[in-house]
C-alpha cells in the first residue's frame, strides 16, 4: 500500500500528499480509515453545505491487487440525512488512486467558480470549469474523455450532473461507465463546493515481493470468481434476476410498499430485461465478473425511419424503484425515466421513492392540479412521471423544485409522512421481505440495505425459525463483519469470495498481516465510531421510526409488529453499545 | 508453426484488464496494467467499447525497422526481442508500430515487446483473446 493521502483545499487551490502509516496500521484503509479521518476533521454541526464540509474518498490494501476489490468509499457529511454520508463506488476509480500513488482523497473548501480538477499522480491542476456547468453527467463523461486526451495510462472520471449542481439532496457523483456514489448526497455536497468533476491518474505501482505468495492467492479468488458459482447471478441476469423471486414472496415493493407483489412483474424481470434490452456487460477495473448490464433503447423520432438509441444499465434496485413501486410494467418507460436519472445525477432510489410520495401525496389529495400545474398523477402511468421529471430538471415550480428534496423533506411540508417510505430520512430500498429488513434500514450506518443485508436474515426465516435475539444478532454480525469488506474495498457482491481466510491470506501477501483478534477489534472500532459521529450529528435512536404506512400492509414474512420492532432495536443497542 | 497471442472476439471484452495485470505481474513483478505489452482501451462516447492491441508477430516488423540501433530484432515465429543495452529510448518503434501494439514503458524508457507466451489469455474470463497459428 502507498499509504499515502493527497489533501486538496478547492478554496485555496493548494494541496499536500503525506503519508500516514499510523492511520493505515490502526484502520486498514478503506471505510476504516475514511472514517477516522471525517471525525478527525469534520465537525458533527457543521452544515452539509458548508466548505468545512469534507470528502473523503478511500480505497483499501486489496485495491488493484486482487479481482472484484474494485470499491471505492466516500465519506461526508450527508445533506440529505443530516448525519453520516457514506457512499460506495466501482469503474475505475479505486485503480486510478493506486495509479496515483494514492489511498486516500481529502476535498475540503469551496472553489470559487465551477472547477475540474486533474490529478495526476502527486499533482493536482485546477481548471476553470464553466463551460462543464450544466452538461450532463453522460455527456461530461464524454467530454472529460478527450481532455487530456495526449496523455497515457487508465484515468478514472467522477463527476456530478445538473441534480448536484441544483444542490438536490439525493443527487449522485457518477463514476466512468455508469457507476455511481449513489446515496446520501454526495453529488449535492460536489455541487456546493462548485466541483463539477474530478480526473485521476498516474503511473505509480507496486512490486511485489513474494510472487509465489502472492500468485498463489490471487489465483484462488481468481478461480473462486470465474470458475465458481459464487458471482455467477451477478454475472449472468445480475441483480435484476432478483424480480421474480421476490415477488413470488411477496418482496417486491409495488405502489409505493401497498403490497409486495407486482401483478405485471414478468414484464420488467431479468428475464425480460435480459431478452429484450440487454446488449452488453461490462466490467469495473480488475473485475472478472462483468455485473454491469447494459441495455438499448431504441426510439423512433422521424418519419423517415429515423431512429435514436440510448444506453442504459439497469440493476435491481432501478427496476424496483422506477417498476415495480410506480406499478410501470414496460421496460421502455423504465430505461427512459432511468436514462434522464443518469443525465441528470440523482439517486434512483431516492427518487423513485420521492415519486411514489408524490403519487400518494396526489391521491389522497394533499397535493392538487395547484401544486403539479395541471398534471394528474397516477401509479403505472410513465409518461406523466416522465413529464414530472423533465420538470424537475427545469425547477419547473416550488413543487419540482421540492422534489428533489427527497420524501422526508416533502412530507415535512405537506404532510403524509406516513406514505414517505424513508429511514433516518433515507428512502427506502427494494426489499418488502419484512423486519429485518426495515430494522436494518432504520439503524444501520448508511440506512441502507447494505449495511446488514437485513432481507437476506428475513428470507432465511423461510428455511429456518429464529428467535427474534437471534434475528438482530445475525443482522449485527454481518453489519460489523462489512466494516472489513468496505475497509479492503471488495466489491459485496463478492463476499462470498473473500471469505476470512482469503482476506487474512491476502493482507499477509499484500504485507499487511493482521489476526483474527485484531480484525474483531478493529470492525467494532470502526462500526462505533461512526455511531458516536452519527449521534453527535443528532441521531436520536428514541426517535428513529419505521413509516407508518408499513404497520398497515403485509410484506414478505407477514405483518409488521410495532412492540417486535422497538424489541429489535433494543436488542440491536444492547448488542452493539451503541 | 508457433503459436501467437491475437484477438479472436473483441466483442466479448468485458474491460477488466486481467490480461494486462497477468502480464506486468508475471515479467515485471508490478501489479499494474501499464507495464503490460498488450493494451485493452476504452473509447470515449461508446460505452463498453473496447479496442485490443496486441502484436501482430510480423514476420518484417515494422517496429524492428524503425530501430536506429537493431535494439528490436525479429524474433524467430514472429514479432520481436529486446537487446536492451543497445535501446537508446528514442521511442521509434513504438510509433512505427502504426496500430500502436507494442507498448512503451515509460519508467524505464524502452518498448515492451510480446512474447507470445499466452499468459494474458490463461487470465481471460471471456476468450477474448486466444493463441492461434497461422
Amino acid at each position: 500500500m502507498h499509504r499515502k493521502i493527497l489533501e486538496i483545499d478547492l478554496t485555496t487551490q493548494q494541496y499536500r500528499t503525506y503519508k500516514d502509516d499510523d492511520l493505515f496500521n490502526e484502520y486498514l484503509g478503506g471505510t476504516g480509515a475514511a472514517t477516522e479521518i471525517l471525525t478527525r476533521i469534520c465537525k458533527p454541526e457543521v452544515d452539509p453545505f458548508s466548505p468545512d464540509n469534507p470528502i473523503i474518498f478511500a480505497n483499501g490494501p486489496f485495491s488493484n491487487m486482487f479481482p472484484v476489490a474494485t470499491k471505492t468509499a466516500a465519506l461526508f457529511k450527508s445533506p440529505h440525512t443530516g448525519e453520516l454520508g457514506e457512499s460506495h463506488a466501482g469503474g475505475r476509480l479505486a485503480m486510478a488512486m493506486y495509479n496515483a500513488g494514492i489511498n486516500i482523497m481529502v476535498i475540503k473548501g469551496k472553489s470559487a467558480y465551477p472547477v475540474l480538477l486533474s490529478i495526476e499522480n502527486d499533482k493536482v491542476s485546477f481548471h476553470k470549469a464553466n463551460t462543464l456547468w450544466g452538461k450532463s453527467a453522460l455527456a461530461t463523461y464524454r467530454i472529460l474523455q478527450e481532455f487530456e486526451k495526449n496523455k497515457s495510462g487508465k484515468a478514472s472520471i467522477v463527476r456530478i450532473g445538473p441534480a448536484g449542481e441544483r444542490l438536490s439532496t439525493y443527487a449522485c457523483a457518477t463514476v466512468d461507465n455508469q457507476r455511481h456514489f449513489g446515496r446520501l448526497g454526495l453529488g449535492a455536497v460536489m455541487g456546493s463546493k462548485n466541483l463539477k468533476a474530478f480526473i485521476v491518474r498516474g503511473d505509480q505501482y507496486e512490486k511485489i515481493t513474494n510472487l509465489k505468495q502472492y500468485k498463489a492467492v490471487y489465483d484462488k479468488i481468481y478461480k473462486a470468481v470465474v470458475e465458481s458459482d459464487q458471482m455467477k447471478k451477478y454475472h449472468d441476469m445480475g441483480t435484476a434476476e432478483n424480480i421474480l423471486p421476490l415477488n413470488m414472496m411477496g418482496g417486491l415493493p409495488t405502489r409505493n410498499f401497498t403490497q409486495g407483489f407486482f401483478e405485471s412483474a414478468e414484464e420488467i424481470s431479468g428475464e425480460t430485461f435480459a431478452v429484450k434490452t440487454l446488449v452488453q456487460k461490462i466490467a469495473c477495473a480488475h473485475c472478472q465478473c462483468g455485473c454491469i448490464h447494459l441495455s438499448s433503447l431504441r426510439e423512433q423520432f422521424g418519419q423517415d425511419h429515423s431512429y435514436k438509441t440510448f444506453q442504459i444499465s439497469y440493476d435491481y434496485e432501478l427496476i424496483y424503484a422506477m417498476g415495480s413501486n410506480l406499478s410501470i410494467n414496460s421496460t421502455d418507460k423504465i430505461l427512459r425515466l432511468l436514462h434522464i436519472a443518469e443525465k441528470q445525477g440523482w439517486d434512483v432510489m431516492s427518487l423513485g421513492v420521492t415519486l411514489a410520495w408524490l403519487t400518494e401525496a396526489y391521491i389522497h389529495g394533499l397535493l392538487t392540479k395547484e401544486h403539479t400545474d395541471g398534471l394528474d398523477i397516477h401509479f403505472g402511468d410513465g409518461d406523466t412521471y416522465i413529464e414530472i421529471l423533465r420538470r424537475m430538471t427545469k425547477s419547473h415550480n416550488e413543487l419540482y423544485r421540492d422534489l428533489e428534496k427527497g420524501a422526508s423533506w416533502c412530507a415535512e411540508k405537506y404532510g403524509g409522512s406516513q406514505f414517505a417510505l424513508t429511514f433516518g430520512k433515507n428512502e427506502a430500498p427494494g426489499y418488502m421481505t419484512g423486519e429485518n429488513a426495515f430494522t436494518d434500514w432504520l439503524l444501520g450506518v448508511r440506512h441502507s440495505h447494505l449495511d446488514g443485508a437485513g432481507y437476506s436474515v428475513d428470507q432465511a426465516l423461510f428455511q429456518k425459525a429464529l428467535t427474534v435475539e437471534e434475528q438482530v444478532k445475525k443482522l449485527v454480525d454481518e453489519s460489523v463483519y462489512r466494516m472489513l469488506s468496505n475497509s479492503l474495498v471488495i466489491c459485496l457482491f463478492a463476499r462470498k469470495v473473500y471469505d476470512m481466510e482469503t482476506i487474512l491470506e491476502g493482507l499477509e501477501a499484500v504485507g499487511e498481516k493482521r489476526d483474527p483478534q485484531w480484525i474483531t477489534d478493529f470492525t467494532w472500532k470502526v462500526f462505533r465510531k461512526k455511531y458516536e459521529f452519527k449521534k453527535a450529528c443528532g441521531l436520536d435512536f428514541d426517535k428513529l421510526t419505521i413509516p407508518e404506512k408499513l404497520y398497515h400492509v403485509t410484506s414478505a414474512t407477514g405483518k409488521t409488529n410495532r412492540e417486535r420492532i422497538k424489541e429489535r432495536i433494543e436488542i440491536f443497542r444492547k448488542l452493539t453499545g451503541v | 508453426m508457433s503459436k501467437h497471442l491475437a484477438v479472436i472476439n473483441r466483442e466479448q471484452c468485458i474491460g477488466c484488464f486481467s490480461c494486462m495485470f497477468a502480464c506486468s505481474r508475471t515479467f515485471h513483478q508490478a501489479v499494474t496494467t501499464e507495464k503490460s505489452a498488450m493494451r485493452v482501451r476504452i473509447y470515449s462516447g461508446t460505452e463498453g467499447a473496447f479496442s485490443i492491441r496486441t502484436c501482430k508477430g510480423c514476420a518484417d516488423p515494422d517496429c524492428a525497422g524503425a530501430c536506429p540501433t537493431q535494439a528490436l530484432v525479429p524474433r524467430e515465429g514472429g514479432g520481436v526481442k529486446l537487446i536492451e543495452e543497445k535501446c537508446i529510448h528514442c521511442s521509434k518503434c513504438v510509433k512505427a508500430c502504426i496500430i500502436a501494439s507494442l507498448q512503451w514503458d515509460r519508467e524505464n524508457r524502452v518498448p515492451i515487446p510480446c512474447r507470445h507466451c499466452g499468459i494474458c489469455v490463461k487470465y481471460c474470463p471471456n476468450e477474448v483473446i486466444g493463441m492461434i497459428e497461422e
